[in-house]
Parts: structure tokens; C-alpha cells; sequence
């Protein structure tokens, strides 16, 4: 067939100059011009020309059958996909120019064509191998490169058959790390008594269907050998809460909003290939955790997301950064595109995002949470049944993500970074966009028995899990492929993303084919569910798969694990000498709203859409400029009615470097004070954890236990449960120089809670000159320990903030009365923010920004003890109030630890009072310092 | 969850377009309805197989999204779908004087038909290309409505509406022969047009945030009116465009 190509340009293109800028930015001083070139190439007897009116705006685009660029110019670079890959595109165009009546193409390729003025062809190389794209599924084509045809080809490697039988123990360990398997010796050597028992030699594809389902990050095997997954679940099943109906055992936790809704969380980190390739690393975290919000009981509905990134100081020298690792700024910025790319053509608005720093992260974290909404009656999965069909839905099977569930159970280093590209997936966002539309349909026609998501481990996990009771049989040869070259193993293996895999009745399977066909998603049975109990699998139709369930699920050997506490002195740290005269705090409130987590993130989360589906009440920020951070999310999930859902998130990387239980406790306590903040009533309020750990060792297990034994018990005592959770175990990341280093002990608490009235929230910003600031709750200016003041002054201080599990199950009583003044027709509580990181000043600047107001504060009433400390001590579960001028705060808070401390003033500043003394700032010159930080990053 | 089978074919009933990767469709019916009017979503596919018609429909709604995740560029694959394939419906429905409105990828898609800003089916004038900052935006901007002589803006000439806005590509490009009728102009703290980041966040060309075609029946603008709907959104000023839309398809 033919190949035709079409050149496009662009007169004015911000893309191509906004490159330029940052790729000088980033030192390469000599690079003067840059443009972008599209090329389509097309396969077909057609006439070109008949498909311009897609190809073509020519308002603002040109095209022509050759290049524009002249060669002379400088050097080009073109990318393109591999040969084996289909382009994401290339379905668009292909269905295009069907419409357009062009029946005669066959293919079409997109390539993007990036010419470099100013530098050589080497630095323009290096560029494009250093930032333009990713070498799993695409290349640099050679400008000499001959097409005889476009579509895609490749020849798959024959199946495998590998004995383990007789091998020692050396000999198993070798094979498990040649094959990269990563799988412990305790399980290689139950694969090799299995194959004695059985008589017969593995397939490659066998061997991986269990290292797979055997994998820390699919069995959590870590959590599982401490016994903490059955403490959780225990103080779950303990609190026995109404309204929550699914715990842990599905794909999100969910809790009933009404009689005939649900609302579900979950939150999902992405960690190792976030950290090797971020742009697809997280964008595909937001896929997966969307689609487990999709495969929630029969089918449930995107609501709400988020992003949470955890990496080194993102300012960062590039000669401190470890050796091995992606510079931190680079993870940042990759992160934001990935989370635009991915979140916005969802439609799906974003919660909250979170950008925090700490040195231990050179293995970042990278976590995502969905919330989602379903009918009740669709709450709950059924098993599958023999006979019913193992129904594949979505996108094409790839090349892409292979053995990420095991490259992400193991320990990172320099080398995995390379070795395990593969292991990174590709996300498009408009594959998973078209079946979140079609699931409801699905599901309310009655065709679903059961859904789940092909995330770790691909079809072989899905299939394994779903199938665990009854059995399942699968034809891979049926497996739609974009990738020709696949392998059995690699079939069952890929993590290619927005695929979906469901349990259909064998009667409903015409009509789901139907209802998916109308939606443009692609879909396959791939097999049957069995009643054999057996996994089995063929392939070029020979038997490739043939394993016992019971195996695969109840054989998994676990390694008791070691659990000792560290010697003590290695969790303390020194507080930083006091500050106590007034000039001297404002400047150090100056820096503390210019820390990286404190300061003005919301260049960052502007290119997250927040206010998609109509449902927003709350958005990430508000207030007079629309930039205050709200540190809240309130959805109004059924269109018209005032019932709401809260949610909100906790993540300090400070607070576990001193106690791993203080960390735990507080983050708890600052997730729920935020909701409890906002209006969310804390009698329906339920929590979603993520642990993400240094690789086990007994003085990590020791934390690890200390930290889940906090909240299993605290959760007990407030009657608030943990409904959803995940956790990682291993963060940490071998530098091409040796180092090993620990991620921080993070936990991060997101919130799920019911808002009776939507119309009642309470928002941060201050609202009227002459109202009261008081502080409900606890302050202690002795306890710098894990501030971003501390950090600003180069300490991680010695004592949290924290007063032990007697005390955080007393905030109950100021959470149960905030929400009963909230519920009163007219709220004395005209604004309230938690206080958190930064300290009791870092939200009053906050509150005063969002309202165009300022404050005056007596610090004395503040009581005795530093000045820094009263102002920048993290008094997590204190609240900053606005009182209304004509309530008495005394009938309000009444039994409660309060105080005034001055009130709301018209002029725009912050006047802190000693004695006789006052010093003033406006917040125009805290705006500057808050403001710049984050600019500074995103370069 | 709306009915993609779209089977209320009253006339007065105003059609919502869902097409693969339009993901504001539900809200936008949803805001119809708020308005007083009837809505019901109409799938492109049911469109093209003959299953719907647009003359079912007293108006049509392109809502806000990423069609075909607006490969190539954006909204241009699914313009291709209505003027290779609909554009005599199109036309028609247009020359019966039934209103078409498109929002924000809605109105990309609409500059991509040429039915904005020339009102000529299948030749383009213009385009909504990538904003200058190549980001996404998400914000709350203010929009000075201006008189078009069109029902659309009819009481709302000179007002000030708060609306969010979100996309990657709101600039205005347009070929010296079109013809563009502001509808909408983003301002500044001041109350005038601004081309200024971020009060105009795409860098549109002289504020404009949205256009209306030379019959008045088209309407294409980049924010988001059905996100500015209830008190609970903080602003209810874009329901007065849908009132706009439901009072003038009851009089048709």
C-alpha cells in the first residue's frame, strides 16, 4: 500500500515556546529557536488532500506533503511510536476519515517533528532522550527510516517451560533475580516443591502468575506477616458503624450518604515508576485508582480525586541529588503535566493537591485517591458464576508495565531505574473516560455480576482473584493486542492501563456487548468462569496455564517477620533556640509562608479542573483571590439536594522522623479537624490510610506496628473507622553510590464524611471587621517538634505536638460542638480553619488573604511560654475561629479549652500586641513571600 | 444517570450532545432543567445511525469535554463527525431558527464546524487554540456580558458574571474574513476587557471569552455557566443564560 505523509506547522505555537524557555531554563543557554513540526504518515490508496479538513485548520495551521523545516536550520529530532506499538491516536484518525468518506486508509502514524536552532545535533539528541519521550512505547525515528508499511509487527518469543526442580537455594535465588521475578526464597522454593508434587515443569507464564499474585504489593505480605491488616480490620469490625457498608475487602471502602446512595474512597499510591519515569508513573496513579472507584461493587461513578506528591526539596542542586535518582524538580513538574494530562479530560475535579518535601525521598511518594458515588442496591459484588463470561473491556493489551508489581515490591536502585522501564505504563485518559461513561449503563441494565480493574499483575491478577472460588479458564489468543511482538506470559502480565475486567451472566452478555459497542469501548471474552477450581489458560492453542487456585491463593508462604524498637536516641532532635521579640517573629512568619509547605501551591493546582460535574461546593481554593488553600473538598453528589460529602487529606513527612505513633495519631486528628472545620458532621465520618515505608527491617516493623496499633485503638475510641487502605513497604532507594536511603515513616489520613447541608459549610476566609478570633483547643509553644518552623530553621525539634490517645479521643467533645453550632440556623461560626503545619499564624494569614480582612491578636492571651511557639507550634486539633461580634464565646465553648485572642480588623494586615509593644505586616508583603516559592519551582 | 436511548422527542425539549470524551453533558442537562426547560442527552452515535434526529430538538447543546480527547487538535475530530456526516441536519436545524449553544470544548468544536464564528457550515473562520501559558486552567474569572442583539444575552448587556473556567486552549485565532460578535469578554479587578493573565486566562484577543454567530442562534463560549448555577456553587450567575435558552425555545 502506499505511504502518504502530511506535514503540519503552526504559525504561533505556545507549546514550542514554552519548551524553549523551560529547556534554557534548564541550561542549555545556546538553544535560540525551537519548532514543532507534525507529521502524518498514512497508509492507503487515498487522496490525501480529501482528509485536510481533519488534518487541518488553516486558520492557524498549514500543510503540505513535505517538510516545512529547512535542514540548514538546525538539527530535527522526530518522535514517533515504536513499530510494534499503535499510536493513541491513530483510532481518532482512522475513525476520522471514515466520516470523511475516505474508505481507503489503512493506517496512520503520528510523528512530531521538534527542530533545535543554536546547538548541535548531539545536545539536541540528548534532549530528546532526556525529556521528549518515553523509550517503552516510543523512539527517535532515524531520518533514513524506509516504511513498508505502518501498521504495527512483531514476532512474540515461544513459550518457555523452566524446571526448578533440584535447584538449590543459590540456584533459585539466581533464577528469581535473572528473571526478574523478585520473588523471596521462601516463595521460590514453595514454586519448586510445587512442581515436585505436581510432576512437571513450570511455564514461564505459571511462574509469573504467582510471583505476581504472591507480591508485596499485590498479597501485602509485609502487612500480613505483622498481623496488621487483621488489627485494622478488627477495630473496624469493633466499631461496627451504620453507616459504613464495604470494608477493605473491595476494590474502596464505602459508606452510606443516603438510603439509596453510597459514597467510596480509596487511595492509591504509584511510587516506584513515579520515580523512574513520573509522567507516566502518574498519570497512570490516576487511572488506577479512578478505575478502582469504577470497579467498586457493580460499577461506581468518579466523583472526586486528588494528588499527593512526597520528593526531595524540589530546588534542590543538581550535585545533591543521589545518584541514580530523577532531580526532584523534574518529578514535580513531570508530575503536575501528568496529573493535568490525565485528571482533566476525566472530568473528574480534583480534591486536593499536595506537594511536600523531605531528603528521604529520592523514591517519591506518589499518591492519588478517588471518591466515588453508586446506588446502594449496587454496593456489593456478587461472585462470579460458572458459565459466566470473562468479559474484557477497554483498551488494547501492550508492551507497557510489565512486572510492575513485583519491580514495585522491591527495593529501588540506580540500575532498576533502567532495567525496569518497562515496568512504567502508559496512560490515555480517553480510553478510560468512555468507560466510566458506560459502566453505570452496564451496571443498571443489570449485566455486571462482578467488575474489577486490571491494575498489578494485569489480566493474570484480575482473573486469578476473580476466579479464586469457582475456577477460570482463558483463550489469550482472543486478547485484542497493540503490540504484535507479545509472549503468553506477557499477555497475562501486561499492566497496560484502562482495561477492565468483568463477570458477565451468560443472557446479559449480548446486551452488555451492545451498551459497550454505543460507548465506542472495545470488547472481548476472553474466557469463562470454571467450576474446576483450576486457573488455566491457553495460547496458539496449546495449554499455557494450568495451576490449582488453591495454590495460587492459600499456599503463599510468609516469612515471620522480626519485630524490635530502634535504640532511642535515634529519634530525637534538638528545638531551635527562641525567638521573643515581635519583629523577629513577623520575619520568621514571613519564612515560614515561604516553605515549600506552606507556601502558595495553587500554580500547581489551577491545571487541575475543580469544578467539573457541577457538584463542587468546596474547592481546593477560594476566598476573595480564589487562591487561599480551603485544606477541604465538599462535593454535593446528588444534583440539587443539600446533602454533601467532605473530604480531606493529612500528610506530614516531618512528624515521622520523631515517633512513628505521634505521626499516626496526628495525622488522624488533622484529617478529621479539617473536615469537622468545614461542616462535616464527625458521627458519619469515615478514614482511608496509606502507610509508605522504608524497606522492612525488625526496627521498621516496630514503627510500622506502633503506628497501626495507634489508629486501630484511636479509631476504636472515636467510633470512626478506616474503611480503605493501602500500603507500601518499600521505600527505599539504593543510590548508584551505595547509599541506601529510608523514605520518612509516611501516613497519610484522607477523610470521607457526610455533610448534612451543603449550604452550611463554614469557609476559612474571614468574613467581618470587629468579629472574634478565638482558639478552640490545645497550644503548647514548648512543642516545635516536626514544624515547618523548626525545618526553617534547619531542626526537626525534639517533642510533637502530641499528647498521647486519651487526649486525641477527647477532641471528640470540640468536634461534636462545632458541628452542632454549624447545624444552627444561623452559625455564631462565621469561619474556622484546623491548625496544621505552619502554626496558629500560618492560618490567620490564610484566613485574613481569603477574606481581604486583617486581624489583631493579644498575645497574651495567647498564655505564657515563647513567642515562636504560640505562633508556629503545629497545634494539631485546634482550631482557629470567627466568632460572630455579638455571640459570647463563653456559652459557645463552655467546657472547652478556649481562648480570644483578638479580632478581625478591616485593614489588610496582621498586628500582633505584647504589653505595650505592637509590630504590624500587611499581607501584601506576606502575599510576596507566600507567593513566590512555588513559581520558582515550576520554573 | 441520563438515558443515552434519548427517548423524550418532545419539540421543546432541548438535546445535550454526549460524544466519546464529553464529560460535561450531565450537569449541563442537568442545568436545562434548573432553568425550567426539558433536556435530554443525545448520543452522537444514535445521531449518526439514524436512531435520533436533530429536528427532535428545539436546541443543542454541545457541552464541555475532551471528544475524542481532542486528537489532532481540540474538538476537531468530532466537528469532522458532524460536518461530514450531519451537516445538512445542521444547517437545517439552524435555518429553523433553533438555537445551538457550545461550552467551552462545545465551542471548540463549533469554531472546528465553522459554525462559529461565521455561521458557515463546513468553512472555518476561526479556532480556539492553545492558551498562552500551554497550561490547563482552572479558575473562577469575571465576564462582562456584551450586547450581540441576540436572545442570548438579552437583560444581561453590560452585567458582570462570575464563572469557572477549564481548558488548555482558549485562544482566539481567527482568518481576516470572520466575523466575530463578542459575547462574552473576560475583565480585569476593574471591570474592563483584559487580555492580562490570569483575569484572561487563555490570552484571548481582546478578552474574548465567548462569540456569538451573524444569525444570533449560535452561541460558543470557553467558561462554564452550568458550573455557576446553585447557591451552592458561590455564584448562580450562569443560569441566566440557560433561562435565556429555555425562554426563547418555548417561543419558538
Amino acid at each position: 500500500m502506499p505511504i502518504h505523509a502530511v506535514y503540519v506547522n503552526r504559525a504561533d505555537d505556545p507549546e514550542a515556546a514554552t519548551l524553549l524557555a523551560r529547556l534554557r531554563h534548564q541550561g542549555h543557554a545556546g538553544l535560540v529557536g525551537l519548532t514543532i513540526e507534525r507529521v502524518y504518515r498514512l497508509e492507503g490508496d487515498i487522496d490525501p488532500e480529501a482528509l485536510l479538513p481533519l488534518l487541518v485548520n488553516p486558520v492557524f495551521e498549514s500543510g503540505s506533503r513535505d517538510s516545512r523545516l529547512d535542514p540548514a536550520a538546525g538539527p530535527i529530532v522526530e518522535i514517533g511510536y515504536q513499530k510494534a506499538v499503535t499510536d493513541p491516536e491513530t483510532p481518532s484518525i482512522l475513525e476520522g476519515a471514515r466520516a470523511l468518506g475516505v474508505t481507503g486508509l489503512q493506517w496512520a502514524r503520528l510523528g512530531l517533528r521538534y527542530q533545535f536552532q543554536g546547538i548541535t545535533a548531539e545536545e539536541a539528541r540528548r534532549i530528546a532522550v532526556a525529556t521528549l519521550f518515553n523509550p517503552v512505547v516510543q523512539e527517535i525515528v532515524p531520518p533514513e527510516r524506509v516504511w513498508d508499511s505502518l501498521r504495527p509487527t512483531g514476532t512474540p518469543e515461544p513459550v518457555r517451560r523452566i524446571s526448578l526442580a533440584g535447584l538449590s537455594d543459590a540456584e533459585l535465588a539466581r533464577a528469581s533475580e535473572e528473571n526478574s521475578w523478585y520473588a523471596p526464597l521462601c516463595q521460590m522454593q514453595a514454586l519448586r516443591d510445587y512442581e515436585q508434587q505436581r510432576g512437571r515443569p513450570f511455564s514461564d507464564a505459571e511462574i509469573e502468575i504467582v510471583v505476581q499474585s504472591w507480591s508485596d504489593h499485590c498479597y501485602h505480605t509485609t502487612w500480613k506477616s505483622l498481623g496488621l491488616f487483621q488489627k485494622l480490620m478488627a477495630a473496624t469490625r469493633q466499631i461496627d458503624h451504620p453507616a459504613v457498608v464495604s470494608v477493605f475487602k473491595d476494590n474502596a471502602g464505602g459508606m452510606r450518604l443516603t438510603d439509596d446512595w453510597v459514597v467510596t474512597i480509596k487511595g492509591e499510591t504509584h511510587n516506584f515508576p513515579s520515580a523512574i519515569a513520573t509522567f507516566g508513573g502518574v498519570a497512570t496513579k490516576h487511572g488506577g485508582v479512578i478505575r478502582d472507584t469504577l470497579g467498586f461493587g457493580k460499577g461506581g461513578f468518579p466523583i472526586g480525586g486528588s494528588t499527593i506528591m512526597g520528593t526531595m526539596d524540589p530546588r534542590l542542586a543538581d550535585d545533591d541529588v543521589p545518584p541514580g535518582a530523577l532531580h526532584p524538580g523534574h518529578i514535580v513538574r513531570e508530575s503536575i503535566r501528568a496529573t493535568a494530562y490525565y485528571c482533566n479530560p476525566m472530568g473528574i475535579p480534583m480534591m486536593y493537591p499536595v506537594y511536600r518535601a523531605h531528603p528521604g525521598y529520592p523514591k517519591c511518594l506518589a499518591l492519588g485517591h478517588s471518591l466515588g458515588l453508586i446506588p446502594s442496591a449496587y454496593a456489593q459484588k456478587e461472585r462470579p458464576r460458572p458459565g459466566d463470561a470473562v468479559l474484557l473491556f477497554g483498551g488494547r493489551t501492550g508492551r507497557d508495565g510489565l512486572h510492575g508489581a513485583t519491580a514495585s515490591s522491591a527495593q529501588m536502585t540506580g540500575e532498576t531505574a533502567e532495567k525496569e522501564a518497562a515496568a512504567v505504563q502508559i496512560g490515555h485518559p480517553i480510553i478510560e473516560r468512555k468507560f466510566m461513561e458506560a459502566i453505570p449503563h452496564l451496571r443498571d441494565a443489570g449485566c455486571i455480576r462482578a467488575v474489577t480493574d486490571l491494575g498489578a499483575g494485569g489480566i493474570s491478577c484480575a482473573a486469578g482473584e476473580m476466579g479464586e472460588h469457582t475456577g477460570v479458564r482463558l483463550d489469550l489468543d482472543t486478547v485484542p493486542l497493540k503490540d504484535q511482538s507479545l509472549t503468553a506470559w506477557e499477555v497475562l502480565l501486561s499492566e497496560s492501563q484502562e482495561r477492565m475486567l468483568a463477570a458477565i451472566p451468560p443472557e446479559k452478555l449480548a446486551e452488555a456487548r451492545e451498551i459497550l459497542r454505543r460507548h465506542d469501548v472495545e470488547c472481548t471474552v476472553i474466557g469463562t468462569f470454571t467450576e474446576t477450581g483450576r486457573y488455566e489458560a491457553t495460547w496458539r492453542g496449546e495449554p499455557v496455564v494450568d495451576l490449582e487456585m488453591s495454590f495460587l491463593w492459600q499456599c503463599c508462604p510468609i516469612e515471620p517477620a522480626t519485630v524490635r524498637p530502634p535504640a532511642p536516641v535515634e529519634r530525637t532532635g534538638t528545638d531551635p533556640a527562641p525567638v521573643d521579640d515581635l519583629p523577629s517573629v513577623l520575619a520568621a512568619g514571613k519564612a515560614v509562608l515561604a516553605h515549600y509547605h506552606c507556601c502558595d501551591q495553587s500554580p500547581a493546582g489551577f491545571q487541575f479542573d475543580s469544578t467539573v460535574q457541577g457538584r463542587t461546593v468546596v474547592g481546593p481554593y477560594g476566598g476573595k483571590t480564589g487562591r487561599m488553600p480551603t485544606h477541604a473538598y465538599v462535593s454535593a453528589p446528588l444534583r440539587g439536594e443539600r446533602i454533601g460529602v467532605a473530604s480531606t487529606v493529612a500528610y506530614n513527612p516531618f512528624y515521622g522522623d520523631l515517633d512513628p505513633a505521634g505521626l499516626a495519631r496526628l495525622m488522624m486528628v488533622e484529617a478529621i479537624s479539617r473536615a469537622v472545620a468545614v461542616g462535616a458532621d464527625p458521627a458519619v465520618l469515615t478514614l482511608c490510610d496509606n502507610f509508605y515505608t522504608p524497606k522492612a527491617t525488625p526496627e521498621w516493623n516496630w514503627a510500622l506496628t506502633r503506628m497501626v496499633e495507634t489508629i486501630a485503638d484511636l479509631s476504636v475510641r472515636l467510633g470512626t473507622p478506616f474503611i480503605s487502605g493501602k500500603d507500601s513497604s518499600s521505600g527505599t532507594f539504593r543510590a548508584s553510590d551505595g547509599r541506601s536511603i529510608d523514605v520518612p515513616l509516611t501516613f497519610v489520613v484522607a477523610t470521607m464524611a457526610r455533610v448534612p447541608d451543603v449550604l452550611r459549610v463554614v469557609t476559612k476566609d474571614l468574613k467581618r471587621a470587629g468579629n472574634r478570633l478565638v482558639l478552640l483547643g490545645r497550644l503548647d509553644p514548648e512543642r516545635l517538634g516536626g514544624s515547618v518552623y523548626a525545618d526553617c530553621r534547619g531542626e526537626r525539634g525534639s517533642r510533637l505536638h502530641d499528647f498521647g490517645q486519651e487526649w486525641a479521643a477527647g477532641l471528640k467533645a470540640s468536634w461534636v460542638r462545632l458541628h452542632t453550632l454549624s447545624r444552627q440556623d444561623v452559625n455564631p461560626v462565621q469561619a474556622a480553619a484546623a491548625i496544621g503545619e505552619g502554626g496558629l499564624f500560618a492560618r490567620l494569614f490564610e484566613m485574613a488573604y481569603g477574606g481581604g480582612l486583617g486581624a489583631r491578636l493579644e498575645l497574651g492571651a495567647l498564655g505564657p511560654g515563647r513567642l515562636d511557639g504560640l505562633l508556629f507550634a503545629e497545634a494539631v486539633g485546634a482550631f482557629l475561629l470567627e466568632v460572630d461580634a455579638g455571640a459570647d464565646p463563653e456559652a459557645l465553648f463552655a467546657g472547652l479549652e478556649y481562648r480570644v485572642l483578638g479580632e478581625v480588623t478591616a485593614e489588610p494586615g496582621l498586628e500582633l500586641r505584647l504589653g505595650g509593644e505592637t509590630a504590624g505586616i500587611s499581607l501584601a508583603e506576606l502575599e510576596e513571600a507566600w507567593s513566590r516559592p512555588f513559581g520558582e519551582v515550576l520554573g | 444517570m441520563a438515558n443515552l436511548q434519548s427517548e423524550i422527542r418532545n419539540p421543546k425539549c432541548i438535546g445535550v450532545l454526549y460524544a466519546p470524551g464529553i464529560n460535561c453533558h450531565q450537569e449541563t442537562a442537568f442545568a436545562v432543567e434548573y432553568a425550567g426547560g426539558r433536556s435530554a442527552i443525545v448520543a452522537l452515535h444514535d445521531l449518526l445511525e439514524g436512531n435520533a434526529h436533530l429536528s427532535d430538538y428545539a436546541g443543542l447543546i454541545i457541552p464541555g469535554g475532551f471528544s475524542y480527547g481532542d486528537h489532532l487538535a481540540a474538538g476537531r475530530v468530532l466537528a469532522v463527525h458532524l460536518i461530514a456526516r450531519l451537516s445538512e441536519e445542521l444547517r437545517a436545524f439552524v435555518a429553523a431558527g433553533r438555537p445551538v449553544l457550545g461550552i467551552c470544548n462545545g465551542d471548540q468544536v463549533l469554531m472546528e464546524t465553522g459554525l462559529l464564528p461565521n455561521g458557515t457550515v463546513a468553512e472555518r473562520a476561526g479556532a480556539l487554540t492553545q492558551n498562552r501559558s500551554a497550561r490547563f486552567e482552572s479558575r473562577w474569572v469575571r465576564l462582562r456580558v456584551q450586547p450581540t442583539g441576540s436572545f442570548w444575552t438579552r437583560g444581561l448587556e453590560g452585567s458582570l458574571l462570575r464563572v469557572p473556567v477549564a481548558h488548555g486552549e482558549g485562544r482566539l485565532v481567527r482568518s481576516p474574513n470572520a466575523v466575530v460578535t463578542p459575547a462574552f469578554l473576560y475583565v480585569d479587578d476593574d471591570g474592563a476587557a483584559t487580555e492580562a493573565y490570569p483575569n484572561n486566562p487563555a490570552g484571548s484577543p481582546g478578552g474574548i471569552a465567548g462569540v456569538v454567530d451573524p444569525s444570533g442562534l449560535v452561541l460558543g463560549l470557553m467558561p462554564h455557566p452550568e458550573r455557576a448555577l446553585l447557591p451552592a456553587h458561590g455564584s448562580e450567575d450562569g443560569l441566566a443564560l440557560f433561562r435565556n435558552l429555555v425562554r426563547y425555545c418555548a417561543e419558538i
